[in-house]
């Protein structure tokens, strides 16, 4: 069962935290929360995610920063800033672990990643996609990378497929990409085993499922009808809140909370609605210190849902619609 | 050559320039008053009502008669309309400047499919096939997309373009050339701001206040405050009333709140603006919140690039004001609309003029900040758009 009392308290202590540490974050707060924190986890402030991509928000002062991620930043051209110092990163990293173990287990396996490889070790910056490969890594071993000069790399996949699909394996990869390669581009015939072996994780990137109108379910039956894969797991998260990560219930497909988050969904007014009405989608995350990213209004649409699922009851679970529709303004701006 | 849509009329249109307010013109916009007011549903579009109501006959012969009297103009050939896609009438009027005028006119309209658009369209159709052959090939009315040498032909043919939709399109227009002798006529990115008297609105009563309120949400929320001539920034000019701005926005915010339609995003990217401009400008008084329809933020001094600080979906400055001439160094050629309310127009006039402002090109009462007329943005359309012959 989750304790909601411990989280909006620790939640609370964060908020604290980094009012007196930011002096964006205490501007805003002071200003359009009339410099009030209160205890109710409703009334903690909230930062759009986009506020990320224009200004830099920091809790820790410069010399502490250790790394820097970067978000696509593909819908307004610039990306969001995330300050992380090493306590952050390596928080992130604890409480990702905690949170796949459950599907993975404790020990590592030998892991397809559905990307290109890419020289990341000496570089402080990060884009979202490198950083979760770079976060589900430490899950595997014996990587392999099915993406080579744009097209799969046939020779590389069935020397994995070879010696690692008979065992237990991990495959992972960006949505977008899990679509475009192993669900349209790739060859069965190719291939000489199959994935039934294989757990696939899967995130982000959704966008283009929107685009071509592909809902979770009907993605999630068409891979398993063609690689016979049995185990897939879509996750939701922010960039701004690594780490604590949404999994989808195997039985259900809601996206469930764990102890180190939280979402609440406000109408248009911000004000909380009920369970099963649909609105827009605010996180909570513990982990965000080194920057004011542990309360987030995101651009997307959802609502929170109770059902009587018998594998994840006690959990606050939700699901994603998409982004908030991004209707023509009227005014006379630009043809 | 790519795909080129034509609504009204073909390629086959005319170069021509005849005589400003014909009575051909004049009849046409009669007709077009007429058909428009008795299509299907036309309370459901104010803004086809309202251009109806532009077109009637007693408006049209008012210009006319303030038009040259000494009868000698004549139009100037072909004029190039790049009408802008969020205002579904626009391209209407822009049209309706180049007919009285007495030009020919290729209009370039929105690709997206607005209703109004269509209607009009198919109204201006009707109306040539009956009755007015004379202006057959004198409207042509068109879509298209991506398609430069298109734009590059009409461009090097017209002799002269109304370039609306701001400085993105007026740059990207810039590209195609136009004739020695022709001219552009450009609608840039532009700021408005109002000013009011508190103390004049502390006496109103109710039923005034409410439709003063009323007023200022035609400026502003009935086109998402997003029109070149809505206002940002709230002057309160005068003796300080607390008392009655707060009864200002109470008002507003009924309004509002049983009026206003959000756009699903509109809520985040306005919060976004919000907690932007609260990080990005020092002199901040204080910020106050009515749910999210209106949000305001009180300055204690204005700056020198105050017109970059623009709201939307009802974000608005206040700032109090003991005289005018406090920010005269603040206006620049960005600024176009000035509205007011209990303030002596003369007053106003003379602030621009007395101190040669580079900006404010319009002074007109709150309510009046999206009437369209034939001086807008500093251009006096009528004159520009035709050609004087010396006679001595």
């Amino acid at each position: 069962m989750r304790n909601q009392n411990q989280f909006s308290k620790e939640i609370y202590k964060l908020t604290k935290f980094h009012y007196n540490n930011s002096k964006e974050y205490k501007k805003i707060v002071d200003l359009l929360y009339s410099s009030k924190i209160k205890e109710k986890i409703e009334s903690i402030p909230f930062i759009p995610a986009k506020l990320f991509k224009d200004i830099d928000l920091k809790s820790v002062p410069d010399k502490d920063v250790f790394k820097i991620l970067n978000s696509s930043g593909t819908s307004s051209g610039k990306p969001s800033k995330i300050y992380l110092d090493k306590e952050n990163a390596k928080k992130q990293i604890l409480v990702l672990n905690e949170i796949v173990s459950k599907i993975l287990g404790k020990k590592r396996i030998p892991m397809l990643i559905i990307d290109e490889k890419k020289d990341i070790l000496n570089s402080k910056k990060f884009d979202a996609k490198t950083a979760a490969i770079l976060g589900f890594s430490l899950f595997g071993n014996n990587y392999h990378y099915l993406i080579k000069d744009q097209i799969i790399d046939y020779k590389n996949l069935n020397n994995f497929m070879e010696k690692y699909s008979n065992t237990n394996f991990f495959i992972f990869g960006f949505t977008s990409y899990i679509y475009e390669y192993l669900l349209k581009n790739l060859d069965n015939k190719k291939i000489k085993k199959d994935f039934s072996k294989g757990i696939l994780i899967h995130g982000g990137g959704w966008k283009k499922m929107e685009e071509i109108k592909m809902p979770n379910k009907i993605f999630k039956k068409k891979l398993k009808e063609k690689l016979k894969l049995e185990k897939i797991f879509n996750y939701y998260g922010l960039i701004e809140q690594t780490g604590s990560i949404f999994f989808e219930c195997k039985e259900c497909s809601c996206l469930t909370t764990s102890k180190y988050s939280d979402v609440l969904i406000r109408d248009k007014n911000f004000k909380i609605l009920k369970n099963n009405k649909k609105g827009y989608i605010q996180l909570l995350s513990l982990l965000p210190k080194s920057y004011p990213g542990h309360s987030i209004l995101t651009e997307d649409m959802g609502e929170i849902v109770e059902n009587d699922c018998s594998l994840c009851s006690g959990k606050k679970k939700f699901l994603v619609h998409g982004r908030a529709e991004k209707s023509e303004i009227r005014g006379c701006s630009d043809v | 050559m790519r795909k080129v849509n034509y609504l009204v009329g073909n390629s086959k249109f005319s170069l021509d320039p005849f005589e400003p307010f014909s009575k051909d013109v004049c009849n046409f916009l009669n007709n077009l008053s007429n058909e428009l007011n008795s299509v299907k549903n036309i309370k459901n579009y104010p803004d086809l009502k309202a251009l109806s109501f532009w077109c009637r006959s007693k408006n049209i012969l008012k210009l006319k008669n303030n038009f040259n009297s000494e009868k000698n103009r004549v139009g100037l050939g072909m004029i190039f309309h790049v009408t802008p896609a969020n205002i579904p009438t626009n391209f209407a009027y822009s049209l309706i400047f180049g007919l009285l005028t007495g030009n020919s006119n290729v209009v370039k309209v929105p690709s997206k499919n607005f209703e109004q658009i269509n209607t009009i369209s198919s109204v201006i159709k009707k109306i040539l096939k009956k009755k007015n052959s004379f202006l057959k090939n004198k409207i042509t009315i068109i879509q298209y997309k991506n398609n430069n040498e298109f734009t590059k032909k009409i461009s090097s043919l017209c002799n002269a373009r109304v370039i609306w939709g701001g400085d993105q399109t007026i740059n990207s227009l810039r590209d195609f050339k136009i004739k020695e002798r022709a001219i552009d006529i450009t609608f840039a990115d532009r700021y408005s701001f109002c000013v009011m008297n508190p103390l004049k609105i502390e006496r109103m009563s109710d039923f005034e206040l409410k439709n003063l309120v009323q007023r200022f949400y035609n400026d502003t929320y009935l086109v998402d405050q997003n029109a070149c001539s809505s206002p940002h920034l709230i002057v309160w000019l005068g003796r300080k009333s607390k008392n009655f701005k707060e009864r200002f926005w109470e008002k507003l915010y009924n309004l509002v709140k049983t009026k206003y339609k959000f756009t699903e995003s509109a809520p985040i990217e306005k919060y976004t603006d919000l907690c932007k401009y609260a990080l990005s400008i020092g002199n901040i008084k204080s910020v106050e919140t009515f749910e999210n329809l209106i949000y305001k933020i009180k300055l204690k001094k204005i700056d020198k690039n105050n017109h970059d600080h623009k709201g939307k979906w009802g974000l608005f400055f206040e700032y109090d004001l003991k005289n005018l001439n406090e920010i005269k160094h603040i206006v620049n050629n960005k600024y176009q609309t000035l509205t007011y309310y209990g303030i002596d127009k003369f007053l106003l006039k003379k602030f621009v003029l007395q101190n040669n402002l580079k900006g404010i090109d319009r002074i007109v009462p709150v309510g009046q900040s999206l009437n369209i007329g034939l001086l807008w943005d500093g251009y006096d359309i009528l004159n520009i758009l035709s050609r004087g012959i010396e006679v001595r």
